[in-house]
């Protein structure tokens, strides 16, 4: 038996975050983890596919170089080597992890952990069962794919953000089911490698939920290098033929059948809680299932925390890093909590969107005077240096004070660019402050300085409106 | 008919109190005046007594329950009448427990108070609800200066929020810590140390007394006090000792009123003993001991640091005071720096009593000799004039002659 002060079941980034800063506190740690450690993020998730995006995008760019007057030829993609490549990056970073918690003294225990009481963890290993006894017992087993009625996982035709990471070959034909972030990221990287697209999102917009005028960007693009995108549409029904499949897909203007190679569903997450015995325990949950805690991270039960996707949407890594210190400052006594205003977010389709704070209509919904100003790419010299002239950044801010409340922004390095205006809301900074913020020439946050002098009402390189 | 039992204003601006400990269950008979319920204030433990004869119909607030002055914390049934509805419980708020009921909490969004990170951060160190603070920044910036400030005067105001915003105790913390929420004495006591160094400029004089004739006169007066009933130690003749000095040097017994600019110099002479109790350190007051003979201070001192460790000091028995003694000699070592207990100006801090070989007249003798130290507020009292009070108490204390005609 290992005595612990605290046990964490899951050692993604909310778990093994959780643990380094544990036992950076001096608090005897253990990290269990029943696959390998750095979790979904690392293994299955964020990490290997923007390896993969990094990889088709710089295949498409040198495809279309010859405009730059670069000529390549015999360009291809090596699905094997990629792959090989992909799985060096993600054990790297795995092996990574396994060195900080080791170094600052925490143990990781493999195997399945099975929630005995909240003070006892029994986890088997392949060495037998191993029971580790704790003070405190933080929960981070994160969300699984969730599958569709008729569209179960078969790991061959119908497969899901796992298998869509480990293919041997772009398919000919492949259908996203679910606009989501991940089906967007899965159908620009495959369309990039070469294949056929075909979109079925339920909703009326893809990526429900973020700001239209972002979305629009990603969606022609998606339509104007030939994907088929279907809205307010699902699947009726998948007749099987050999390898490929002809799907029935139910749109507004009557039933449509496509033939594909694959089917690749991303219509959202649940979470993983079998054995964490949250009944016998007595945790809270909500109705979809997600353990219910304060912004200490603490569940109604004294002594168990929980953290990550574990608590719900948004199901981001590096909310759940965030959140996993303050579990581990917490359960070391200090008076941490999450009082982060925003969580930024960022979809790596083409091009990139990224987000944080309040969309126009939120804001607006919120019932502030809206001040809304946009930059587009096109007139910003670096995005075309990178010929990616496409999309914008847009600034919501309060009119009455000129707060930043909120920001979109889709196109080049969209997922770099969100940053300066997260930390600008979490330190309440006004447009001005951005405006008056000299921003080297030339890069592409210019594109945030000049939206938020065009906010102040002084924008240079685009004329008034 | 009912009698609604109410947090009486136990006066010295405390607007609020723990219960401690009920001396009555419900269904128990109380008569008028009988010990009912000790209250813990950040200023004093006190003991209320029941306000009427009657029976226990409802008990409030629970022990460990905080009541505000006003609060109905019992119900009593006199027997005047018919028992009549009880009242509705108005909320008590537990001090120190984990977020009741948790509440999911997403993201707080960018309409939140507008205060950096850091300083959003340090309200929570603090235990500052930093929604209730106001920001002097640009457009109502919380500041790190506004969340310190703001945790100060809560301090000091106890109608505020401060207690609410206490972090709660952790279960399941490091095991190998343990939580103790700072409450009560303690916490006042580490609030009145820090604002005493913070607020003032103390300077600590040392200096030596020979109390072999002390101690003489004490063995002399030994008899007569135990006739007397009470138990005489050094104190009384030290307090005696320190009378003349007082009024020969009126600005060690002062105090000083920054708002009014002045120098408030006291012609009452209130000396605060320094007593170490169970609950931690707190200070009854001998009143008017100019007025006093040996004996009758002797008793009193007593008798207050009886009640002291008793809990049962009234808050009449806790303040006024315009000097402190702190004896440590009981302990040991050789002389400390105590604190001035602010408003007051000087603090006297008495030490062990050893036999030490002194040099008297040319030769090595050995004497009872002592410490006294010294620690006043240097923004009233300058050195010289403080090592000339000092010289003229240990004077006295050494002259028994001069002592006796002060004693008695």
């Amino acid at each position: 038996m290992i005595e612990a002060d605290v046990a964490i079941i899951g050692g993604g980034p909310g778990g093994y975050v959780c643990g380094i800063r544990a036992a950076q506190l001096g608090l005897k740690t253990v990290v269990i983890e029943a696959d390998r450690l750095g979790g979904e993020c690392v293994n299955y998730g964020c990490i290997p596919s923007k390896s993969l995006i990094t990889v088709s995008r710089l295949a498409d760019k040198v495809k279309d170089a010859e405009r730059f007057g670069l000529r390549a030829t015999g360009v291809s993609v090596d699905f094997v080597q990629l792959q090989k490549w992909k799985g060096e990056v993600v054990s790297r970073l795995v092996d990574g992890i396994a060195l900080l918690l080791k170094g600052y003294h925490a143990t990781v225990v493999k195997g399945d952990a099975e929630v005995v009481s909240k003070n006892m963890v029994a986890v088997t290993t392949d060495l037998g069962r191993e029971e580790i006894s704790c003070m405190s017992l933080v929960l981070a087993t994160g969300t699984r794919t969730s599958s569709l009625p008729g569209l179960e996982f078969d790991g061959d035709l119908v497969i899901g953000s796992k298998e869509g990471l480990d293919m041997k070959s772009a398919p000919k034909r492949l259908m996203v089911v679910g606009g989501g972030a991940i089906g967007l990221e899965f159908a620009s990287m495959f369309q990039k490698l070469g294949s056929a697209i075909t979109i079925v999102e339920i909703m009326d917009q893809l990526l429900p939920g973020s700001d239209p005028d972002v979305v629009r960007v990603v969606h022609r693009k998606l339509e104007s290098r030939g994907a088929k995108v279907y809205l307010k549409s699902k699947v009726l029904k998948v007749n099987k033929k050999g390898s490929e499949a002809a799907v029935e897909v139910e749109t507004p203007d009557g039933v449509i059948t496509v033939d594909v190679d694959k089917i690749l569903v991303s219509v959202g997450r649940k979470p993983r809680t079998e054995k964490l015995n949250l009944q016998a325990l007595g945790v809270q949950t909500d109705p979809r299932g997600y353990v219910v805690t304060d912004s200490r991270m603490q569940t109604n039960i004294p002594g168990v925390y929980a953290i990550g996707d574990l608590r719900g949407p948004p199901l981001l890594a590096h909310k759940a890093s965030k959140e996993g210190m303050v579990a581990a400052e917490v359960i070391a006594g200090m008076p941490s909590a999450a009082d982060w205003k925003v969580i930024p977010d960022a979809v790596f389709c083409d091009p990139e969107v990224s987000s944080v704070g309040l969309t126009e209509a939120k804001a607006v919904e919120a019932g502030y005077r809206v001040k809304r100003s946009r930059f587009q790419f096109a007139a910003l010299g670096r995005a075309l240096i990178a010929g990616e002239p496409e999309g914008f950044v847009k600034v919501i801010s309060n009119e009455e004070d000129g707060l930043v409340l909120g920001a979109q922004i889709v196109g080049p390095e969209a997922s770099d660019l969100i940053s300066e205006m997260a930390l600008a809301i979490e330190m309440g900074a006004t447009v001005e402050d951005i405006a008056l913020t000299i921003h080297p020439h030339p890069t592409l946050p210019e594109a945030i300085m000049e939206a938020s002098e065009s906010s102040a009402g002084r924008p240079i390189h685009q004329l008034k409106i | 008919m009912t009698y609604e039992f109410k947090l009486p204003d136990i006066g010295e601006g405390v607007a609020e109190g723990e219960i401690l400990k009920w001396m009555a269950n419900v269904g128990d008979q109380v008569k008028e005046d009988q010990p009912l319920v000790e209250i813990m204030t950040d200023k004093v433990n006190v003991q209320i007594p029941a306000p009427r004869t009657g029976k226990v119909l409802q008990i409030l607030a629970k022990e460990g329950d905080v009541a505000k002055v006003g609060q109905t914390i019992m119900v009593i049934d006199d027997g005047s009448g018919d028992g009549g509805a009880p009242p509705a419980a108005a909320p008590f708020h537990v001090p120190d427990q984990p977020a009741g009921p948790h509440q999911p909490q997403q993201a707080s969004g960018p309409q939140s108070v507008l205060a950096a990170p850091a300083t959003r951060r340090l309200a929570r160190e603090l235990g500052v609800d930093i929604s209730q603070v106001r920001g002097s920044g640009s457009q109502g910036r919380v500041t790190d200066e506004d969340v310190k400030r703001f945790a100060s005067v809560s301090r000091s105001s106890p109608s505020t929020v401060a207690l609410q915003a206490t972090p709660a105790t952790t279960a399941g913390a490091n095991p190998r810590e343990e939580l103790v929420p700072l409450r009560g004495v303690r916490k006042t006591i580490s609030e009145r140390m820090l604002k005493s160094l913070q607020s003032t400029a103390q300077v600590t004089h040392v200096d030596e007394v020979d109390m072999t004739e002390l101690v003489l006169l004490r063995e002399a007066f030994k008899g007569s006090a135990e006739k007397r009933g009470v138990h005489l130690t050094f104190m009384p003749f030290i307090i005696k000792a320190l009378v003349p000095a007082l009024k020969e040097f009126p600005y060690v017994n002062s105090s000083l009123d920054e708002q009014s600019g002045n120098i408030v110099l006291k012609k009452y002479y209130n000396i605060g003993i320094a007593t170490d109790t169970d609950q931690g350190l707190v200070v009854p007051v001998v009143r008017d001991v100019d007025k006093k003979d040996i004996f009758e201070l002797a008793g009193e001192i007593e008798a207050l640091a009886d009640r002291a460790r008793k809990s049962q000091l009234t808050l009449d028995e806790v303040r006024g005071g315009t000097f402190t003694i702190t004896n440590v000699g009981a302990i040991g070592g050789l002389f400390a720096t105590p604190i001035v207990n602010t408003p007051e100006v000087a603090i006297l801090g008495l030490h062990k009593i050893a036999k030490r070989p002194v040099v008297r007249d040319g030769k090595v003798e050995i004497r009872d000799t002592t410490y006294f130290s010294l620690s006043f507020d240097h923004r009233v009292v300058d050195g010289a004039y403080a090592a000339r009070f000092t010289s003229r108490v240990i004077e006295t204390v050494q002259d028994t002659k001069k002592l006796l005609s002060e004693v008695l």
